[in-house]
């Protein structure tokens, strides 16, 4: 029961928080309700059993993702000022027919092919009365971090040194 | 499962005796929401101390501070004073609401209730004592480090939303402060989680002991330094002097909470006092032994076999003393973090991020990997174990 009220509880905030991420006009607002739609994942990650990955989701987005989305949509004056000094909108309008048309086809490609994907595992479905035991999956996800994958994981810190030495160079002020 | 406060109230007769008792009652199975209502009382017991520790927290900072001025301090409401932050509250509430002409209404009223909501949200995992602790998380640190910034996000958009150039600079300093510590205090964390083996909070305690040097303090020369460079970021992360530029009065009126009137500018304040709390709570239990009590009076088993006490009384004294340990050594620190507002003046904003990511970040990576060379070296064993042996061995070799 109490996976229920938490399972319709996360789902609430998640849907609940993007449908207003799409319709708010404001920028900032937009991004502040992303912060309820992120929390509403991390809960549902909690419902299944796994811990470290909703913590791992409050940590990335609340803490780091959100603010930098806040700062860049400040420091790029969000929407406050679309037009530039001669009265023309600088960001383009969305809703053209063309735009619509090509949101539509692309939207019945993806979940035709979702579908698809999912086909096997829908036909071999078989509802769980009660999800399994509560485990930790921290000595898991740490093991497996150094053993099976620790190629994706040496190299996807690689990466992150290159944005990091990326951002300094470019921030570094100019000599001359 | 991890441990949790239900754990520790399911293991008392009575409180199974009385659900069997329910459970007949009720023609079902109530375990549920027993289970529930404990979480809730407990929930409201710890938030409702927090907030009355939050509110003397206040009290105790003015008090501090006139002492080490050489004032009176508050001295009129109650003995000694001590009801001032009553009647501060009252007056909060009392106060006019007033929203800015340009203010954004909606980010202005969730900027302080995401404030208080991520401190008390991280209530859940610190380890009061061994039974009174809400969720011994097994990602407990994790979690705490996750849900505490939204602090960050709530004093950005404090800012942001009054429309006001004193808070813009306020909420931009802060959230990039506490975006800046956060390295440094996660870092030096992580030793801890090293040395322990573990991500909760039990774990860390449960692996120290209850005299001083079996603390992690003084485990090894890198974690003594690692608990400077945790403070010091505790420090800058609650926005306390000298770390206090989202704030600074004689700049910026008072930064992020500049057009906040009545409760809401409350909230901020008890949300700020309450972090401090939670934040000294976490240092006590990495480094100072959290509610460890020393010769394992904690667990009350001594109780039991030298007065002949009922189990159940010997453990509830043990809990006891535990708690006692665990809130002494916490407001010991939390004094030192008012005694340093009161004492080094306010540092300037280019200060603040070297000090950070030129002194503090490194300083925290040579902890890490010093303390991983020294578990390789001594495995895993303390400064004074390593001293115990070599005494040991140094007299059985004066005896040949």
């Amino acid at each position: 029961m109490f996976q229920d009220i938490l399972f319709i509880c996360s789902a609430i905030l998640v849907i609940a928080g993007t449908l207003g991420v799409v319709f708010s006009k404001n920028l900032m607002r937009a991004c502040t309700l992303l912060l309820g739609t992120l929390f509403g994942v991390a809960g549902l990650y909690a419902v299944l059993g796994a811990d470290f990955l909703a913590a791992s989701q409050l940590v990335i987005y609340a803490g780091g993702v959100i603010i930098l989305m806040l700062f860049a949509v400040m420091l790029t004056g969000g929407s406050a000022d679309k037009a530039n000094k001669f009265g023309i909108e600088k960001i383009m309008g969305m809703g053209s027919v063309k735009t619509y048309v090509i949101a539509g086809l692309t939207v019945l490609v993806f979940s035709l092919t979702i579908m698809k994907l999912l086909a096997s595992f829908l036909k071999g479905y078989q509802k769980l009365d009660e999800l399994p035991a509560f485990t930790s999956t921290v000595d898991k996800i740490g093991t497996m971090l150094v053993t099976d994958h620790v190629l994706a994981f040496e190299i996807s810190s690689i990466l992150l040194l290159g944005a990091l030495v990326g951002a300094a160079v470019i921030a570094r002020p100019r000599r001359g | 499962m991890s441990p949790t406060l239900y754990d520790y109230v399911n293991q008392f007769e009575a409180h199974q005796k009385a659900v069997a008792m329910l459970n007949e009652f009720f023609g079902t199975d109530v375990t549920g929401y027993v289970t529930f209502l404990v979480f809730l009382v407990g929930a409201l017991i710890v938030v409702g101390v927090m907030a009355t520790i939050g509110g003397l927290g206040t009290y105790a900072e003015r008090k501090i501070s006139a002492d080490i001025q050489m004032r009176q301090g508050p001295n009129r409401v109650g003995p000694f004073g001590i009801l001032q932050f009553l009647a501060d509250g009252v007056k909060m509430i009392l106060k006019e609401d007033i929203y800015p002409a340009q203010a954004d209404r909606l980010l202005f009223n969730l900027a302080p209730m995401l404030a208080i909501v991520g401190v008390l949200a991280t209530l859940a995992v610190v380890p009061f004592s061994s039974g009174l602790t809400l969720a011994n998380l097994n990602v407990g640190v994790f979690f705490l480090v996750g849900i505490s910034s939204l602090v960050g996000v709530a004093v950005f958009l404090g800012g942001y939303s009054a429309n006001s150039k004193w808070s813009m600079l306020g909420g931009m300093r802060g959230a990039s402060q506490i975006i800046s510590y956060e390295v440094p205090i996660t870092i030096t964390t992580l030793t801890i989680v090293l040395l322990s083996g573990g991500l909760s909070f039990g774990a860390f305690v449960e692996t120290q002991g209850g005299l001083p040097h079996q603390w992690y303090i003084f485990h090894n020369p890198f974690t003594f330094i690692g608990f400077f460079v945790f403070f010091i970021g505790m420090l800058a992360e609650t926005n306390r002097a000298p770390f206090d530029l989202p704030e600074a009065e004689s700049e910026l009126v008072s930064g992020y909470h500049t057009e906040y009137t009545g409760m809401r500018f409350g909230l901020f304040a008890l949300a700020e006092y309450i972090e401090i709390f939670v934040l000294c709570g976490v240092a006590v239990a990495a480094f100072l032994g959290g509610y460890k009590v020393p010769f394992d009076l904690g667990s009350g088993v001594i109780f039991v076999e030298k007065l002949g006490l009922p189990a159940i009384i010997g453990k509830n004294i043990g809990q006891v003393l535990q708690l006692g340990s665990f809130v002494t050594k916490t407001l010991a620190l939390y004094y030192v973090v008012i005694w340093v507002r009161w004492t080094y003046p306010r540092i300037r904003v280019d200060q603040v991020m070297t000090i950070c990511w030129k002194y503090l970040t490194p300083l925290a990576l040579f902890n890490l990997v010093g303390v991983t060379v020294w578990m390789y070296l001594t495995h895993n064993q303390s400064i004074w174990e390593l001293f115990s042996h070599l005494f040991a061995a140094a007299g059985s070799g004066g005896g040949h």
